[in-house]
């Protein structure tokens, strides 16, 4: 699919971040521009302290950029209040975290259910349990669970609130090779089949084959951005 | 040994959690400031009282008479344990006072005119001595000179059985005997400026009392003032002069004087014992839970430090100088705090007690134990921790811990209710259950500050009912008049003529024994019209009783003391005119919660004294604006007068001492609950916090506002502490009863009561504690750092 097709849902403008640590400044994000198409899968590969987790931060509505813009449609995240970037969060956006941040107090099912109860037009929770075939665990805690049926629960809960963005940090840094192949295979597979726009952040660039389209981030600015025309498919990825 | 390194790091660990530090700090700093206080100023009274006491000679006993000749002081001398005795002139007394209408009434008390250390001495506050013994000269009681602007020099008057004397005011005194004044029929509080107490020359106040060579009241000191060998002693003394018509003996550790100070000693020094246990023990339990969150968001440093080398000794000194530090502080801010009640407390006591020197005093010794007791709960508080710290392998301790256990709770098997919980409720239940130890000490501490409140409040208004139900619901005359002896008929004729007068209704209080087999009780029994509407004792119910024609009708307290009920028999034996003893039957019991009274027919009284009629107390109602001046001018011509009654100005001076002192009383232990309580909450729900910042920041992340986060921690403090409160309310009315039980003596007895509306104000004050801790909590959450805390693996 060429990505010119489509429309653009989020767009990032000369964005820069600067982290003031004590007397210094450090400057973690230095211009950044990017666009990110309606249901493309976007792989943002770079070394760790290149900026990529400052990128997926301006583009969560998690912070807000020291200059530039960030827009999802016509909304501007960058100036937008605490408020409108959790609404943003909420409604838009699904997390899929390195290490999976379930509460442990909480069974599957009602991890995916923190979700779902405060989107406007939820995925049934077991629904989602279901997509990532976990629905025989539903009433599982997180500590009776492996590392991979966790994070596909974070998948699921992502998936819950019915977000046209799905937004990966490293989801397999915490797996191993066949663990991480699945849930790979599940992202893909969601992207394909429900026309989520996926943006995974990696630092290993054996995955970045499976995007649609690769941006290279190196030392806070966006060293290369570059259209996948035959995405690998994952079971080929090796590393 | 102490590393400077880590004594740096402790510093800082205190640093960034100085809100919790504080709070614990202040919690510790109540407990030590209660014990320093509370000891200290029991030693101040109590050391003043001693040396009131011997010095100026404080007697052991006191025998009344109607007239005794001197010679017989010597007889009574020869008894075995008798080592000195006086006798002395005491009589009631009227007293006019310049530009004063009303009389006031009082006790003229006669002293050796050469200034010897006579028994029962007085401490002159200023002038001089009397000039001679045959001199119509006074020494005022210090307390009702100053309430009555009166000085050495001026002249007052005062009415000695039928003549007046103007007498000279040569000085002002204080006396150990009047220590807490309390006028006969005055209630609980002391009203010096209307009760007259008045020292005259021994010879002058003999012969105005027809009382040559003679004395009326005998006082003594013996070798042994144990309680068993007085009353042996008084039993010989009753005995010897019982021609001389004894009235009353007594222990002077029995007069409500000396005993109010020695009761209110006892109460300091159990509040000096159980107040710091319940405050050092909660900050304790806090502590525990704090320094076990500390220990364990610490786990991979107590690994390295482990594994650098440093001892297990080093680790646990390192982890329990958090506590530590906290029990000093604590403690040090308590000795200030101490000082300072001890100071305003002392300024109680001083308005209340006469004594003299009732001063401050530092006690090293007892700040040493206060600092000591301080640091013991702090080290109790933070050994568990710290011994699981030390014990924790270098290298085990450097992995990280055991993933949190899921699993359920047995809550759970209620599915029906289970399923019907939202997932925050969930996460609420299971939380409070999977750290039972945590939610305990939630549950404990809310507890303890509710019960504090509701039995402090219930205490104040028992003493409120007390006082409404001795002024209002048992008396409803507008003044009453005493006379010093019975009289017949005639006089309530006369009476009743009085100015103003609506209604008047005489009533017969005569002094008896009351014996039932090896129980015995002195007490006053008072004959009352069955149709009296003036006075009327009520029955449990809150009904008026009926006097019967023959019979007595007993308080409870007494018929207790009596170990008698209705029905039961009696021997009653007056102590005026013929004290002919008497078989009586018990035919009611009343409740009253001040002193010890007996009520029957006044027709019945008077027999047994061999009258057909007599009273010597009136009870008035006034035409309402009528002038009671008038009232008063009639009262001050009649010589046998010698007491008159005020109930309404009685009832608002008890109202206003009362509301003085519960004021102050109650604000403080508000106070101090709400720092226990905002301290409990506040510490849980931050440990709590801290453990769970992941889920703080995945729960932002998942676009839940800082708020809704927040309903999850103040969802679980709200249902522990709710859970407190209302386990408190019953343990406060528990406490509320067990205080009733303890302040249950012959002088005063507490009800319990409990009004629903104050344990509500109770559960919304603490609601409002529980509040202001949750909105800290709140500002935390929404200034905390969550994608930081997100990008780390704990």
């Amino acid at each position: 699919m060429a990505s010119t097709d489509r429309h653009v849902i989020l767009s990032v403008r000369s964005a820069s971040k600067i982290y003031r640590m004590g007397e210094v400044d450090v400057p973690a994000l230095r211009d950044a521009t990017l666009d990110i198409f309606d249901g493309e899968f976007l792989i943002i590969v770079g070394p760790s302290g290149s900026g990529k987790s400052t990128l997926l931060n301006l583009i969560g509505g998690m912070d807000r950029p020291t200059s530039g813009a960030v827009k999802f449609l016509d909304q501007d995240l960058s100036t937008g209040s605490d408020w409108e970037l959790t609404q943003f969060r909420r409604l838009e956006v699904g997390f899929v975290f390195q290490f999976y941040n379930l509460v442990p107090t909480l069974t599957a099912l009602e991890n995916v259910q923190v979700a779902a109860e405060i989107a406007n037009d939820p995925m049934d929770p077991m629904k989602a349990l279901e997509l990532v075939n976990l629905a025989d665990r539903a009433d599982h805690f997180p500590s009776q669970m492996s590392g991979g049926q966790q994070q596909r629960v974070s998948v699921a809960r992502a998936l819950a609130g019915n977000p046209r963005l799905l937004l990966c940090d490293e989801p397999t840094g915490a797996l191993d090779q066949e663990t991480s192949r699945q849930v790979l295979g599940m992202l893909v597979e969601l992207n394909r089949t429900l026309g989520k726009t996926v943006v995974l952040i990696t630092h290993n660039g054996a995955i970045a084959g499976l995007g649609d389209r690769v941006a290279v981030i190196r030392d806070g600015t966006i060293a290369s951005v570059e259209v996948n025309e035959h995405p690998t498919p994952v079971e080929e990825i090796r590393w | 040994m102490v590393s400077r390194v880590l004594l740096r790091k402790l510093r800082r660990d205190i640093r960034d959690r100085k809100w919790s530090f504080l709070a614990l700090v202040a919690i510790m700093a109540v407990g030590v400031s209660v014990f320093l206080s509370m000891a200290a100023v029991y030693q101040d009274l109590d050391g003043a009282r001693t040396r009131y006491y011997r010095n100026y000679r404080l007697g052991d006993f006191v025998v009344d008479l109607k007239r005794a000749p001197d010679w017989t002081l010597d007889e009574v001398c020869t008894l075995p344990n008798v080592r000195e005795v006086r006798g002395r002139v005491r009589f009631s007394i009227l007293a006019d006072l310049p530009g004063l209408v009303k009389p006031i009434p009082g006790e003229a008390i006669s002293l050796p005119a050469d200034k010897p250390p006579a028994i029962n001495g007085i401490l002159l506050k200023s002038g001089t001595w009397f000039s001679n013994t045959h001199q119509r000269e006074v020494i005022l009681d210090h307390q009702f000179a100053t309430a009555n602007h009166l000085k050495p020099g001026d002249r007052v008057k005062a009415l000695l059985l039928d003549k007046q004397h103007d007498l000279l005011v040569v000085g002002t005194a204080m006396a150990p005997e009047f220590v807490y004044l309390i006028p006969p029929g005055g209630g609980l509080a002391p009203d010096p400026a209307h009760y007259a107490v008045m020292y005259m020359p021994h010879k002058f106040l003999q012969e105005s009392c027809d009382l040559e060579g003679a004395y009326n009241e005998l006082i003594g000191l013996a070798h042994d003032n144990s309680s068993t060998s007085l009353k042996i002693t008084l039993d010989r003394i009753e005995r010897m002069l019982d021609a001389y018509g004894v009235t009353n003996t007594g222990q002077m550790k029995d007069q409500p004087s000396i005993s109010v100070v020695r009761d209110e000693l006892f109460n300091l020094k159990s509040t000096a014992t159980i107040f710091p246990l319940i405050f050092l023990g909660v900050a304790a339990l806090i502590l525990n839970i704090m320094i076990g969150r500390l220990v364990a968001q610490q786990r991979v440093v107590v690994g390295t430090l482990r594994a650098l080398g440093h001892s297990r000794l080093t680790v646990t000194l390192h982890y329990m100088g958090f506590g530590v530090a906290a029990g000093v502080g604590g403690s040090l801010l308590g000795l200030g705090l101490g000082a300072w009640i001890q100071s305003g407390l002392l300024e109680i006591y001083n308005q209340f007690f006469a004594i003299p020197d009732i001063v401050g005093h530092i006690y090293p010794g007892l700040m040493i134990s206060a600092l000591g007791i301080g640091i013991i709960f702090a080290v109790l508080g933070t050994i568990r921790s710290c011994l699981k710290a030390a014990n924790l392998e270098p290298a085990e301790a450097m992995r990280p811990p055991p993933p949190e256990s899921g699993g359920r709770i047995l809550l759970e098997r209620a599915s029906f209710f289970w399923h019907r919980l939202s997932f925050r409720w969930k996460m609420i239940f299971r939380s409070v259950f999977r750290n039972p130890f945590r939610s305990a000490v939630s549950v404990l501490a809310a507890g303890i500050a509710t019960s504090l409140m509701v039995a402090t409040i219930c205490l104040v208004d028992a003493m409120d009912y007390l006082v409404v139900h001795h002024y209002d619901a048992v008396a409803h005359e507008d003044l009453s008049v005493d006379l010093r002896d019975p009289k017949g008929e005639r006089s309530l004729s006369e009476v009743k003529t009085f100015p103003g007068v609506s209604q008047c209704e005489p009533q017969l209080a005569v002094l008896c024994d009351l014996t039932n087999g090896p129980y015995q009780k002195r007490t006053s029994v008072t004959g009352l019209l069955p149709q009296s509407r003036l006075y009327t004792p009520l029955d449990d119910s809150g009904r008026p009783v009926t006097v019967p024609d023959e019979g007595l009708i007993l308080t409870r307290k007494l018929a207790d003391i009596l170990n008698v009920k209705v029905g039961d028999r009696l021997l009653l034996r007056p102590l005026i005119a013929e004290r002919r003893k008497v078989e009586t039957q018990v035919v009611g019991l009343v409740e009253s919660f001040l002193g010890l009274s007996a009520y029957c027919h006044p027709v019945y009284l008077s027999q047994l004294l061999g009258e057909r009629w007599v009273a010597n107390r009136f009870l008035f109602d006034t035409y309402p604006g009528s002038d009671t001046n008038a009232f008063m001018e009639e009262v001050k011509r009649r010589p046998s007068v010698t007491g008159i009654g005020d109930r309404l100005r009685s009832y608002k001076k008890m109202k206003a001492t009362m509301e003085e002192f519960n004021g102050t009383f109650l604000w403080v232990t508000v106070l101090f609950s709400g720092i226990i309580a905002f301290g409990s909450v506040f510490n849980t729900a931050l440990v709590s916090l801290s453990e769970r910042q992941r889920e703080v920041g995945t729960f932002r992340v998942l676009g839940y506002s800082s708020a809704q986060v927040s309903q999850i921690f103040s969802g679980e403090s709200f249902l522990l502490n709710g859970l407190g409160i209302v386990v408190g309310l019953g343990l406060g009315v528990w406490f509320a009863h067990l205080l009733s039980l303890a302040y249950n003596t012959e002088l005063y007895r507490f009800p319990t009561v409990v009004y629903g509306y104050r344990l509500v104000e109770v559960a919304l004050l603490m609601a409002f504690f529980v509040t202001i801790a949750q909105i800290i909590i709140f500002r935390m959450i929404k200034k905390l750092e969550w994608l930081e805390v997100l990008k780390v693996k704990e």
